[in-house]
């Protein structure tokens, strides 16, 4: 299991089009990917459960892999957030 | 991978909501908007969604998002001119048209299949705005 902790700086947050960047580069990954934050879990590969984390600019956002491609999972979504989404 | 269409008594409202869907979705989505009656008057047109479901379909199945009223009926009615085995591979999902067509054509980007493509739809009805 591999894990990061990060913050959205994004201005949208964990909107419409970040979450649904988020959810296709989650699929591409054989692992159990989950999302962390506001108190709530989500599978990163359900687009309606990563909306409803409701997560916002400056709010913090765990990433856990669970699986073969742990590793390069999280350090691909990690790398995303960071990136702000190519926003 | 699933197909959607969609299906409003406005033909302008059916490709506005494909165009919001497809900017998030992946190109290879296949997503038909099926809005209107033929003569370009407000209404819904089954043989028009039945030819919409057909294009959409490419094997692996359709979800159809559909507005208010009688455009559930002329999505039913529609199905009917479907023949089988394609009939079985399509959901209508009860669903609001746009977080429900945006929500499908992520999931079905992803490659899930029908069943988790017409349930993102439907939970998107939970889907709290504020």
């Amino acid at each position: 299991m591999r894990q990061v902790m990060l913050t959205l700086t994004n201005p949208a947050g964990l909107h419409a089009r970040p979450a649904a960047e988020l959810v296709k580069a989650a699929a591409r990954f054989k692992s159990r990917i989950v999302l962390e934050g506001n108190g709530k879990k989500a599978d990163a590969k359900s687009i309606i459960l990563v909306l409803g984390l409701g997560l916002r600019q400056n709010d913090s956002i765990t990433i856990r892999a669970d699986g073969e491609d742990e590793e390069a999972a999280v350090q691909m979504l990690a790398e995303l957030v960071k990136q702000r989404f190519h926003e | 991978m699933v197909g959607l269409v969609i299906v409003s008594h406005s033909a302008k409202l059916a490709e506005g909501v494909a165009e919001i869907a497809a900017q998030m979705a992946g190109r290879e989505l296949k997503l038909v908007a099926a809005g209107g009656l033929q003569n370009g008057g407000v209404g819904t047109d089954a043989v028009r969604i039945s030819n919409a479901i057909a294009q959409a379909d490419s094997g692996d199945g359709v979800v159809i998002l559909a507005d208010l009223g009688s455009a559930i009926l002329s999505a039913q009615t529609a199905l009917e001119f479907l023949e089988e085995p394609a009939r079985e591979r399509v959901r209508i999902a009860d669903a609001p048209i746009v977080e429900g067509a945006v929500s499908a054509a992520i999931q079905a980007t992803i490659g899930s299949p029908l069943g988790e493509v017409a349930d993102a739809a439907e939970q998107a009805r939970t889907l709290r705005k504020l």
